[in-house]
């Protein structure tokens, strides 16, 4: 047996866990270090006429204010490229950046964020999903819908009509932030030489460089960015928030620049879950057996894509849930609002998905009167079954995953396991 | 009245991104002291991914754990690495430590094969010492190998290693192809007490039953699945971030409600420890999936107790209550 491999060892970290020597993003200091506040646009939807900081660069201790004009390239994202790291003209949900300030300290950066002026001109704003994919909908972007998905497996009519019953549901999910224990953190230094030091709090540490990077138009080898010990992330870190701001800050004062998230701009600037909305419909034999299944996903994108794309294409691929099913259709839509922007969070797209096919296939269950435990024994997929993108299975281990479960708690199927 | 139900959820979640590439990379080094050094772009985000290179490094190299030392978090100086998210890093991550040291083990055995006068084939290393498999009395320190690697022979004793799952694109008209390498499943049964008068929603137990191939360390495994049982207990029934026309309503804690230890109910859990042949010693991931069933078992077992069906989350009293009267009103007809 392994010394190692299947043993309960402690983190290789725990002594430093436990006795609070652990070195997280607000641990990180240097001399000479300034505060940054960051100036949101606290508006949906407008367009953006002035951005007047003058007021704030009056305000002593103020050391530098960067806005959009400031970005080299004003513009990101992992799929589609469009995200500003500040607001240019126009201003797309209450959390986008307008502008940076670096000061002495963290009182005096918040007095003069709170001094920068906006002037803008409102813009008819859309926070529904479904009202936003209508062609008269306020537009958010050029097209509400930057992206739209199917997955077409057997013959859908065909199913259906061989159904005994068919039962269709709605369901809907709701915004949730990530509530990671540590808000980010990040402190940035651009030395005399042009080489620029980011320590930040997040998941991937090389796509923030790459980010970076492209927005500041600098080389990968002037960029060297540190991550610190990290309190929790389930997704809320895996993509550049407010870095380029804090490093422009430091370019612009040649000092280094910090910057802390508040509890309220974590829950207002950051990403959250997608809302879902879902529509079910599954055809189904008096036996047990799922002759077809179709599913409708709209998702709520909020702002900007960020990882949007590729949430629903997680959430579409097991949409139709672990079950053997020879006929689906899913079709799946990502479209901009003017709300938080939904981002990556442990499950990406699949928790949404995830509580709609359960429900749903418990409802499946009770219409023809089979126990919720034994339908399921008989519809989940087994190695060599094949997914409605076309997957074949290997090493699925369902089918002795719902034995154990039914042993453990006592849930007990006529008939065994019901195959 | 308190009402009682059971409610179950099944789960399937891949390791990995969608169809794109994403890779991890590592290095790995035996030092003359008999320790090793292990370099990995995959960042611990405190769900204790670091460990689990740290065992699988441990094994690999035949060092003991606590002689590890494993280096993250700096993008000039560690092997790049796609990043600890999307369940990746133990099956990904960990598959790119294990061929680096299989690379560095291999120059090891040279060197030791040459010092006992033997074969490199028939040696293996474990505990700090290179022994030979069918005699282990004979046998040599790692530490003076990796040293007689550095400094006799000019051939330190390291390697590097990459990994990336095969995938292909989604046809853009069927949505068919291979996005994934690998799957784990999961299956939770949700025990809860509905009360009638207050639309509240106690929790009493969940069993959770997970696949993550070979557990490379249980107890973390464990703390994976308690973790995600919590979360999944707030989207079920508190957490729900209000944004009423673009404006969030209740930013503080004090109103977004997330469960805490008080919410959360004895969880019975176990592993289905089936070793994926492309895994690191077997072993998949966890991370995700310990969420993915708790809310619709929840969801579920509330139906069981009650007869409604929640078909908005959260599963607030208030939604609960409006529910129950909707049902009182359809028998009374």
């Amino acid at each position: 047996m392994s010394p190692v491999i299947g043993q309960r060892l402690p983190r290789h970290d725990a002594v430093l866990q436990v006795t609070g020597r652990s070195l997280y993003g607000e641990d990180i200091k240097m001399p000479g270090m300034l505060y940054c506040k960051v100036r949101r646009a606290g508006i949906p939807h407008a367009r953006l006429i002035e951005v007047d900081t003058s007021a704030a660069e009056a305000i002593p201790g103020v050391m530098g204010v960067v806005t959009a004009k400031d970005v080299p390239f004003n513009a990101f994202g992992f799929t589609h490229l469009d995200q500003p790291v500040m607001a240019q003209d126009k201003i797309r949900y209450e959390g986008d950046a307008i502008a940076g300030v670096a000061a002495t300290s963290l009182e005096v950066a918040d007095q003069a964020a709170k001094a920068i002026k906006i002037k803008y001109e409102e813009l008819p704003a859309v926070f529904d999903p479904l009202e936003a994919m209508k062609p008269d909908a306020p537009k958010v972007h050029k097209d509400n819908i930057p992206t739209h998905f199917t997955v077409v497996h057997g013959d859908i009519e065909k199913g259906f009509a061989e159904a005994d019953k068919i039962i269709e549901e709605r369901y809907t999910t709701q915004f949730v932030e990530h509530v990671h224990i540590e808000p980010h953190a990040q402190l940035a230094y651009y030395d005399p030489t042009g080489r620029l030091t980011v320590w930040t709090t997040v998941q991937r540490p090389f796509l923030v460089a790459s980010d970076l990077g492209k927005v500041l138009k600098m080389p990968l080898s002037k960029i060297r960015v540190l991550t610190p010990c990290i309190g929790g992330g389930f997704g809320g870190k895996n993509e550049m928030t407010t870095e380029a701001i804090v490093a422009l800050l430091s370019m612009k004062t040649g000092r280094p620049v910090k910057l802390v998230f508040t509890r309220e701009e974590e829950f207002t600037a950051t990403t959250v879950r997608h809302p879902y909305v879902m529509f079910y419909k599954t055809g189904v034999k008096m036996d047990g057996t799922i002759t077809a299944r179709e599913v409708k996903i709209i998702s709520d994108a909020g702002a900007y894509v960020s990882w949007g794309e590729s949430t629903l294409t997680k959430a579409l691929v097991h949409a139709a849930g672990p079950y053997r099913i020879p006929n689906v259709r899913i079709e799946a839509y990502l479209v901009y609002t003017n709300n938080n922007i939904g981002g990556a969070m442990r499950g990406f797209g699949v928790p949404q998905a995830g509580y709609a096919y359960e429900c749903h296939t418990d409802s499946v269950a009770r219409a023809i009167g089979m126990d919720p435990m034994e339908f399921r024994m008989k519809n989940c997929v087994v190695s060599g079954d094949t997914l409605p993108t076309g997957q074949t299975l290997q090493n699925a281990t369902l089918d002795e995953i719902l034995k154990k479960l039914s042993s453990m708690s006592g849930w007990k199927v006529a008939g065994g396991d019901g195959r | 009245m308190k009402k009682r139900g059971r409610g179950m959820a099944c789960m399937y979640y891949p390791l990995g991104f969608t169809s794109y590439p994403n890779p991890s990379a590592a290095f790995a080094k035996y030092n003359p002291d008999g320790s090793a050094t292990v370099l990995t772009g995959a960042q611990d985000i405190g769900q204790g991914s670091g460990t689990v290179l740290a065992q699988i490094a441990a094994d690999t190299l035949g060092i003991p754990y606590d002689r590890i030392s494993l280096i993250y978090g700096d993008t000039q100086a560690v092997p790049m690495d796609a990043g600890s998210v999307a369940s990746r890093v133990t099956y990904i991550a960990g598959n790119a430590v294990k061929k680096a040291c299989e690379q560095a083990k291999s120059i090891l055995l040279d060197v030791a094969a040459d010092m006992l006068g033997v074969l490199p084939h028939g040696l293996d290393v474990a505990d700090g010492w290179v022994y030979l498999k069918d005699f282990p009395e004979k046998r040599v320190a790692i530490a003076d190998v990796a040293k007689t690697a550095e400094v006799g022979r000019g051939r330190p004793a390291q390697g590097h290693g990459t990994y990336n799952p095969a995938t292909t694109l989604l046809d853009k008209e069927t949505g068919h192809g291979k996005p994934y390498e690998a799957f784990v499943y999961a299956a939770q049964v949700a025990e809860v007490e509905v009360d009638t008068e207050t639309g509240e929603v106690e929790v009493l137990k969940i069993y959770a039953v997970h696949d993550c191939g070979k557990a490379i360390n249980p107890m973390m495994v464990e703390g994976q699945i308690e973790g995600g049982i919590a979360m999944g207990i707030g989207y079920g029934l508190t957490e729900n971030l209000v944004i009423e026309k673009g404006h969030v309503l209740n930013p503080q804690l004090a109103n977004y409600i997330v469960p805490t230890a008080l919410d959360v109910p004895p969880i019975e859990s176990a592993i289905v420890e089936i070793p994926e042949p492309k895994g690191p010693f077997g072993a998949k991931g966890i991370g995700e999936p310990s969420l993915l069933p708790t809310a619709p078992a929840i969801l579920n077992a509330i139906y069981d107790a009650v007869g409604v069906r929640i078909r908005d989350l959260p599963a607030t009293p208030e939604k609960i209550l409006a529910e129950l009267e909707k049902l009182e009103k359809e028998k009374a007809k």
